[in-house]
């Protein structure tokens, strides 16, 4: 039995959850693996959101906002990249691989990108392994040998 | 430079007097003719001989040489006139001014050769008052011309000069000024004949500021050279005018507008004014009294059309020297659009002779509404050619025979010209031709009360005007036999289509339309149509012209086809040129009158001649190129200008005659 | 001003003092012919065709200028006596020898009687009436024309007769000049009948279009010489109500509304791309809006359909579906080109006796009396060919007939290759969007889909609304559409708009945040955070403060609060955890 990841996805109301929405209006096929909440902006993604999402057992998550200059709160999505970019280091601080958390831009008419999104993003995950979080006790020797392990 | 300056009119007076006093009437002075005329004659030369002698003889503070303005008789120069005495020496060489120098000079004797003599009597004439050519002349204004040196004012004082200034500046108003300016009948001499005193009377009532006053020196005639002379021999009397008429009209800047092709003129009026300013009777508070006035020199650029007063003024003002319409006058509005008053050199020149010597004087001379006199540039085929000043009202008869001595080497007088390009061709001919018999045939009467030859016309502005000519500025080129009608009045379109200006259609297309007519009928391919054509064309440029340069294009055809329709019929009628000058209508032919002389022969430029020395010579006519040297050489009178083709009828004789030179045969001995 | 009596051809008035004839004439209907006469100038009195005869009571006469001759009490004037008639014909014969015929002078000369001048040889266009150079001088300021030479060489030029700096090429010389001496270099390629949607280059005052709402000029600042020179401004001289303001520009205002409306359009396809059809390339190749300019009454033929050159075409060939339902253009269709398509092909049927073929791919007739409108166009023996055109190529190349056209296509019909021979052919272009329409749409947070087009709030249940509050779409700027259906989204807009009008209140989005004073330690990170500027900073009481009004909830600031005093209402951060833990469940 194949792994199935399990993704948390954090949508923009207005552009990437209109566009999630759109793809499914057009009947368009993708991978059932990300589960969705909807925030107003994705400047509204706190970091601890992510963070926490993988406390609770999420392989992967995924930011998805509008593209730029087309946020509807003006900026809200350039303060959502610097934050994701923020959160990266942070994951790899501990140990946890940057590729899980991923941002994309999908505007409301890419109902076509969202669907072509997901399943790269779930695919990927797919190959990156489950994240195991639960199991690991957090102890430095391990997390540093958890680290050489996947040879950064 | 304020030590010479005249600040009252008492020390004008008072310069006159003590130059009077320290002048010896009895001390010698050679004036020599220093006009453009007579330097062109050499006179720079014999006037180096005269001052070389006596810097020799060391007689600097016995003998004055002074160099002079123009004398008049331009035909005679160098002319050198020696004083006390007056006598007058004519055709003076460098040679002959040390001969003078020994024995007039220095030794109280005449030079016989270099005398006037009489052609006619054959006297020798010794003073210029005597000599014919002035005697009939009333020479007001250029008879100061052989006193002074143009260059001294000084000798102008002398003369009086400045004292009209004087008089008009602090014992005048600007009204009487005018109004004896007025009563003196003074008309414009440039060509208009415009009454003066009106033109400053309707400038000085225009309300504007500043105004100006202009000289129009712009000479432009060909063969007038009157204006030159004045402004070369006697500046300051048209500068004194100019400051008279400043003050009447109320005006304080003047400009002398002058042809750049008068370099002497130029340089002697520069160096006029600057003495005038030197003594205060230019610039500021001339002569004390307060008036301001100054003069600025102007060249022109080489246009004919400049001496037209708007084009004048464009070319002041620095624009292209075309002319515009007059129906608002430039004393109303010209100059930079104020208010300017333009007049002639011998206009301005006659003012200052007005106000010394009175409206009434002035007023005196003359017909009734022609008052003065007009000086005159008698040129042409007549024995004395020169400068002539006559009073209005003399006859052309006086003028071409008394003055001007009669027609050179015994020609028949044909025409004369008056008034340049815009004037007329005007009938001169003698009752009694004393021809040897060339076909010519002049005239012709037009209505019964018109004369067949105008030569007691009474030469004054409306007279000329009546007979179809115009007095323009006083050029008057005579004519002879041996001028062709059709020919001049060619040359005078000729002329003006170059110096039109092209703004307006009539003039610029219509004058070139006449002449290339004008050159049809000179070739001889002209037509009835063609002179019916020019009668209306003529009529047309002069109804609608812009300027007089058009307006008054047409006048020297319309009169040449008044007096000498006949000539101009038998070009187009029997393709006949009387006077013998078209080339292409005319053959030259030798008579049976000819002495063999071998003359002609050697000047033709074509060898086109034949003849053995001592018999009759005549003229091959496909070689000859109709150049007319011969005609000019010959002494005998034997070479004829008859009708093209008729060459050989005359040479019959001649050619049977004709042997050519024997070849040198060899005999062959068998 | 003084005012004179003056006669002129026996007719008595009354003018002000120094009028000059020309003027006075004219003000009674009376025509006195010029040729270097312009209104606006100083009269220059060169070519003395305007001569007439001036009399005075005293009993003289002569010819004067009309143009510059200042009246006088008492002046009589008489414009066609013989003396008159006669220095006009015999100088305008003088002009003709010297002067090509050209029409100004021909038609001067049928008026005064002259065939043939008795003389002159010379021919040269120019007859000198210096308005060329008077116009640059005086009116343009430019100064880059002059005469040159004098009598009878004088000529127009430039000094040296190099090209000129000076010269703005504002046209004034050439448009001036009565013989057409002097032209201006054509720039444009196309020609006169479908020249029309290039506005002439030079033109500085201009309808910019003829439908303009309002209906009344403008001046085109690129080409207006008055920008140029400071000189000119012929236009407010001529202007009877002083309708001319130099000064004017485009002015901003601002002005508060509470709804926007957003009715944009579309463009129109540009078809040159397209190389098979050489649109561009070959003569009478025309988009859709071309035709409709041409067929339009008020256009450049007044209505009638015709070829560049000016005939009727016998054959004309309707292409649908360039630039739309087309993988390397547009996918869309673009819903009105088939209907108007057969208008087109209705209206040539009408107007001349061409024959018409449709090359289609589909016939979209969904409207109402469309399909039936379908049926009559058959009926009026229009060519329908199912087959999109593959290729047009001037004729010229297979041995047919030089300047013409052939279509080339598949009709699918029939499963056979034709190729059509056709004088005409017009291309049924697609409607896109804008091509600003990107950028617009940002100022009003509205979005653009994938085809340019603005995106609605929801595609079937909320057409005309965006996601922005108060800003609303229609017409063909949300989508391609026929008039109708512009007309009534047009309406709804208008609709949904007043209903935020008529609202006294307006209801907010509940979902805004709000600070907790007793968590906030006043950091200040939130206030430059807001992009609309709702969060301010109390002073007093040193924490910030959210304005409810301003915020739109978008939840920047929440997640930037290092303390967490801020609180997205029904977004918060407890709800979304809450929301994590249940997915993840």
């Amino acid at each position: 039995m194949s792994f199935e990841p399990r993704i948390v996805g954090f949508l923009c109301n207005w552009c990437s959850y209109t566009g999630a929405d759109l793809a499914g209006t057009a009947r368009m096929k993708y991978a059932p693996n990300v589960m969705t909440v909807r925030v107003m902006c994705s400047g509204r993604v706190d970091p601890g959101f992510v963070l926490d999402s993988f406390r609770a057992g999420a392989d992967g998550v995924l930011v998805c906002g509008c593209h730029f200059g087309d946020c509807h709160y003006v900026e809200g999505n350039h303060k959502c990249m610097r934050r994701i970019a923020i959160t990266k280091r942070i994951l790899k601080g501990m140990g946890i691989q940057p590729e899980r958390l991923r941002l994309e831009w999908v505007s409301a008419s890419e109902g076509a990108r969202f669907q072509e999104v997901v399943n790269s993003f779930t695919e990927e995950i797919r190959g990156l392994g489950p994240m195991r979080l639960k199991e690991w006790a957090f102890v430095p020797e391990q997390v540093e040998a958890a680290a050489a392990a996947h040879g950064e | 430079m304020s030590t010479n300056r005249l600040n009252s009119p008492a020390e004008l007076a008072a310069l006159k007097q003590r130059l009077e006093k320290n002048r010896n009437a009895n001390k010698t002075v050679v004036t020599v003719c220093a006009g453009t005329g007579c330097m062109a004659c050499g006179c720079e030369a014999v006037l180096k001989t005269f001052h070389e002698e006596r810097k020799k003889d060391r007689l600097e503070n016995e003998v004055e040489i002074k160099a002079t303005g123009c004398h008049g008789f331009c035909e005679r120069g160098p002319l050198v006139v020696v004083h006390p005495s007056g006598v007058f020496y004519q055709r003076v060489k460098p040679a002959d001014a040390k001969l003078i120098w020994e024995q007039t000079v220095k030794g109280g004797q005449l030079v016989n050769k270099l005398l006037y003599r009489d052609p006619q009597s054959n006297e020798i004439i010794k003073h210029e008052k005597d000599i014919p050519f002035y005697k009939r002349q009333m020479r007001i204004i250029f008879g100061k011309n052989g006193f002074m040196d143009p260059t001294a004012i000084n000798d102008y004082i002398l003369l009086g000069g400045y004292l009209a200034l004087a008089t008009a500046l602090t014992k005048m108003t600007s009204e009487q000024i005018i109004g004896d300016v007025k009563k003196s009948g003074l008309r414009g001499r440039g060509g208009g004949g415009f009454l003066t005193g009106k033109k400053w009377a309707t400038c000085r009532a225009v309300k504007v500021d500043p105004k100006y006053v202009i000289c129009n020196a712009d000479e432009g005639d060909p063969g007038a050279f009157m204006d030159r002379s004045l402004l070369e021999g006697n500046p300051h009397q048209v500068i004194e005018g100019m400051i008279i008429g400043a003050y009447a009209i109320g005006s304080h800047e003047g400009f002398v507008y002058v042809r750049n092709e008068y370099p002497l003129a130029v340089k002697n009026l520069t160096v006029a004014i600057k003495a005038a300013r030197d003594y205060g009777l230019l610039g500021e508070n001339i002569l004390g009294t307060g008036f301001n006035f100054d003069i600025v020199i102007s060249r022109g650029g080489g246009a004919f059309v400049c001496g037209e007063s708007t084009a004048l003024m464009a070319s002041l003002e620095g624009k292209v020297g075309e002319p515009r319409a007059k129906y608002i006058h430039t004393v109303e509005s010209g100059l930079w659009d104020k208010p300017s008053n333009l007049n002639n050199v011998e206009t301005w020149a006659n003012v200052p002779l007005i106000i010394e010597r009175g409206a009434d004087w002035f007023a005196s001379i003359g017909t009734e509404n022609s008052k003065g006199t007009k000086v005159f540039a008698l040129t042409g085929r007549v024995n004395n050619t020169g400068l002539v000043e006559v009073p209005m009202g003399i006859t052309l008869r006086e003028i071409l025979y008394d003055i001007g001595g009669g027609a050179p080497r015994g020609k028949r007088f044909k025409a004369v010209q008056t008034g340049g390009p815009s004037g007329g061709m005007l009938i001169v001919e003698e009752a009694q031709p004393k021809s040897h018999g060339s076909p010519v045939a002049h005239g012709d009467i037009r209505n019964e009360n018109e004369a067949v030859n105008l030569l007691d016309l009474p030469v004054d502005f409306d007279e000329l005007t009546r007979v179809g000519s115009m007095m323009g500025s006083g050029g008057m080129i005579v004519m002879d036999e041996d001028s062709c009608m059709v020919d001049v009045a060619r040359y005078f379109i000729h002329f003006l289509t170059e110096e039109s200006c092209g703004k307006c259609l009539p003039c610029r297309e219509g004058l070139v339309t006449m002449l290339s007519v004008l050159r049809k009928i000179s070739a001889g391919k002209g037509t009835m149509e063609d002179i019916k054509y020019l009668e209306e064309l003529s009529q047309v440029i002069i109804d609608t012209s812009l300027c007089q340069l058009g307006g008054s294009a047409p006048n020297p055809v319309l009169s040449a086809l008044r007096y000498f329709r006949q000539e101009f019929l038998a070009h187009v009628v029997d393709k006949r040129c009387p006077a013998g000058v078209c080339k292409d209508l005319v053959s030259h032919a030798i008579d049976n009158t000819c002495n063999g002389c071998h003359a002609c022969l050697k000047s033709c430029p074509t060898s086109a001649i034949v003849g053995e020395p001592k018999r009759l010579h005549y003229v091959i006519q496909d070689k000859c190129i109709q150049c007319g040297a011969c005609y000019q050489i010959c002494r005998y009178n034997s070479i004829k200008r008859v009708k093209r083709g008729e060459g050989d009828k005359l040479q019959e004789r001649a050619r049977e005659q004709w042997r050519p030179p024997l070849k040198k045969v060899t005999a062959e001995v068998s | 001003m003084d005012k004179v009596k003056i006669k002129i051809d026996g007719q008595q008035m009354e003018v002000d003092d120094g009028t000059y004839v020309l003027e006075a004439a004219k003000s009674i209907s009376i025509e006195i012919p010029t040729l270097c006469y312009y209104p606006y100038m100083v009269p220059y009195a060169a070519c003395r065709i305007c001569s007439v005869e001036a009399r005075s009571a005293s009993g003289w006469s002569k010819i004067v200028t009309a143009c510059n001759y200042p009246v006088w009490n008492g002046l009589e004037i008489l414009t066609n006596t013989p003396r008159v008639i006669n220095a006009r014909r015999t100088n305008l014969e003088m002009l003709m020898a010297s002067c090509a015929p050209v029409p100004v002078l021909q038609h001067l000369a049928e008026q005064l009687g002259i065939t043939e001048p008795r003389w002159g040889t010379d021919k040269h266009t120019c007859i000198l009436c210096g308005l060329c150079v008077r116009i640059c001088d005086e009116i343009v300021g430019a100064h880059a024309l002059a005469f040159v030479d004098r009598g009878a060489n004088r000529d127009v030029s430039t000094p040296f007769q190099l090209d000129s700096e000076s010269c703005i090429l504002c046209g004034a010389c050439a448009k001036h000049c009565p013989t057409g001496y002097i032209k201006m270099e054509e720039i444009e390629k196309r020609f006169i009948v479908h020249q029309e949607m290039n506005l002439s280059p030079n033109a500085a005052i201009t309808l910019p279009f003829r439908q303009a709402v309002p209906n009344v000029p403008q001046i085109v600042r690129e080409n207006c010489i008055h920008f140029k020179t400071g000189g000119c401004m012929v236009c407010s001289k001529v202007c009877p109500k002083d309708c001319i303001d130099y000064e004017d520009s485009p002015k901003s205002e601002e002005v508060e509304v509470g709804a926007v409306v957003i009715a944009t359009g579309f463009d129109s396809f540009d078809p040159t791309p397209m190389k098979q059809y050489g649109y561009g390339k070959y003569p009478n190749v025309i988009s859709s809006e071309e035709f409709e300019v041409m067929n339009n009454a008020a256009g450049p033929t007044g209505g009638k359909i015709v070829m560049e050159n000016g005939e009727e075409p016998r054959a004309i060939a309707i292409l649908h579906c360039i630039g739309s339902r087309d993988h390397d253009y547009h996918k869309y269709c673009s819903r009105v080109c088939c209907m108007y398509s057969l208008k087109f092909s209705h209206l040539v049927k009408e107007k001349t006796s061409a024959e018409v073929y449709q090359l289609y791919i589909d016939m979209r007739s969904f409207g109402k009396g469309y399909e039936e409108f379908y049926g009559r166009i058959l009926d009026e023996g229009v060519n329908v060919i199912r087959g999109k055109a593959a290729e047009v190529v001037p004729s010229g190349y297979r041995q047919h007939e030089e300047g013409h056209l052939i279509v080339r296509c598949e009709d699918t019909l029939i499963g056979k290759y034709r190729e059509i021979p056709v004088d005409m052919v017009i291309l049924s272009t697609a409607l896109e969007a804008r091509r600003d329409a990107k950028e617009f749409g940002r100022k009003f947070n509205i979005s653009t889909g994938a085809d340019g087009w603005f995106i609605e709030a929801h595609p079937k249940l909320a057409p005309v609304s965006t996601t922005t509050e108060g800003i609303f779409l229609a017409g063909a700027c949300q989508g391609a559409k026929d008039i109708p259906d512009a007309v009534a989204q047009g309406g709804a807009a208008a609709a949904q708009a007043m209903k935020l009008m008529a609202q006294g209140e307006v209801m907010m989005d509940a979902a805004y945040a709000v600070i907790d004073e007793a968590f906030c330690s006043g950091c200040k990170m939130c206030n430059d955070m807001c992009p609309y500027t709702a969060i301010s900073f109390d002073d007093a009481k040193k924490v910030s403060v959210v304005n409810s009004a301003l915020c739109k909830g978008c939840g920047t600031c929440v997640a930037a609060c290092p303390a967490g005093a801020i609180m997205a209402r029904h977004f918060t951060d407890e709800q979304i955890y809450a929301q994590i833990e249940g997915i993840l469940a």
